[in-house]
């Protein structure tokens, strides 16, 4: 398991942001603006550290909107202590996701 | 929403790079994220699939078994016969020099293939006999599954002619040097025979792709009149197989259970969550 002061900065956002509600690949995606060539080798990496645990949406969820079903993601207690110890290292972490999210509302 | 051809031919194409056994789980989560994404974005999206395909590969540290499935086991068995045909071919030289009988040429190789089909016709049918009964069925199997299976081992037998029809010419080249040689070779085909049967039997009779995970049931020192031995199930959740390891008289040959399509949602996941 990776501690904290290892998170890499593009880590760390990616756990800020899913930490901050934005917990599907492509909405991670669009508030950290790194490309999807990152963020979802990154989600895989963070899941096996198990940082985060992914978990597929209900079906039944999905098709009743007529959409298909995605996989969303969650911290877990070593990726909340990951990113708190991280956010000692990038500061402006939290601020900028914050920022992101005043932007979408 | 987007489907556009473009985007799906990017993620068709990079979802080549995933392991064949995470391609399908891959490919539907690449699917489901692009349906979100608004459509000036989605090449540009699609276009990180490859980089992701290519991470999924390197962190797989189980790679495919070049047997799993029936197009790779062909293929190896390609590669694996054109090696035996060019070493054969090499052969042919210091055969002429050794016995003025053989006068062959390169263009006699798929001949003399054919007539390697000759010792299969008696090696094959007698070894299956001796091992055995295959699994039964609990229902008929479509004709359309039979035929693909039938095919399937024809295909395999062909391409095991050309490294029978090798190991004919070491015969009969060390032949004179080690005395051993004339029963080892013909050893050798019989195991070759008992590994087509075994792998063909090993093989899920709807996907024919190999049977994973076996797991051993029950103890054989514990139970008296009690069912044990191994279950191995098809990755693609077509069914059990059920392999006793004594037989008994309620339960004498391996039996295939068939799973209907309400157990798809666990062997979809089981495919993608194959290789930790």
């Amino acid at each position: 398991m990776a501690d904290g002061p290892s998170l890499s900065h593009a880590s760390a956002m990616i756990l800020q942001a899913i930490q901050n509600g934005h917990i599907y690949g492509y909405t991670v995606m669009e508030v950290t603006g790194l490309p999807s060539g990152t963020i979802y080798p990154a989600l895989r990496r963070l899941e096996r550290e198990q940082l985060i645990r992914s978990q597929g949406e209900r079906e039944s969820v999905a098709h009743a909107e007529q959409r298909p079903p995605r996989k969303y993601y969650k911290l877990t207690r070593s990726g909340e202590a990951a990113l708190e110890a991280s956010r000692r290292r990038y500061p402006l972490i939290a601020q900028l996701a914050s920022k992101q999210e005043v932007r979408d509302t | 929403m987007n489907s556009g051809w473009l985007e799906s031919t990017i993620l068709r194409t990079a979802s080549f790079l995933a392991p064949g056994a995470r391609r399908a789980a891959w490919l539907e989560e690449w699917r489901a994220e692009l349906w979100y994404v608004p459509r000036d974005r989605a090449a540009r999206f699609c276009l990180g699939a490859f980089r992701d395909a290519l991470w999924v590969r390197q962190s797989d540290s189980c790679p495919e078994s070049p047997l799993e499935s029936p197009a790779s086991c062909l293929a190896f068995l390609a590669v694996i016969a054109v090696v035996s045909l060019v070493l054969a071919a090499s052969l042919l030289t210091p055969l002429r020099l050794r016995t003025a009988l053989w006068r062959l040429s390169p263009r006699d190789l798929p001949a003399g293939c054919m007539a390697m089909l000759v010792y299969t016709g008696v090696f094959l049918p007698v070894t299956r006999m001796v091992m055995g009964q295959a699994a039964t069925h609990g229902c008929p199997a479509p004709w359309r599954s039979k035929l693909r299976r039938m095919l399937f081992m024809a295909a395999k037998v062909a391409l095991i002619q050309p490294v029978m029809l090798c190991g004919l010419f070491l015969m009969i080249l060390v032949g004179p040097v080690l005395p051993f040689a004339p029963c080892a070779i013909p050893a050798a085909w019989i195991l070759a025979f008992r590994w087509l049967i075994a792998d063909q039997r090993q093989r899920c009779p709807v996907c024919l792709r190999r049977l994973t995970d076996p797991i051993r049931l029950g103890a054989p020192s514990r139970t008296f009149l009690d069912w044990y031995g191994a279950d191995s199930m098809c990755l693609r959740g077509h069914g059990l197989l059920h392999a006793p390891e004594i037989s008994t008289s309620y339960s004498g040959s391996r039996q295939w259970v068939r799973l209907d399509a309400s157990w798809s949602v666990l062997f979809s996941e089981t495919a993608g969550a194959r290789h930790p």
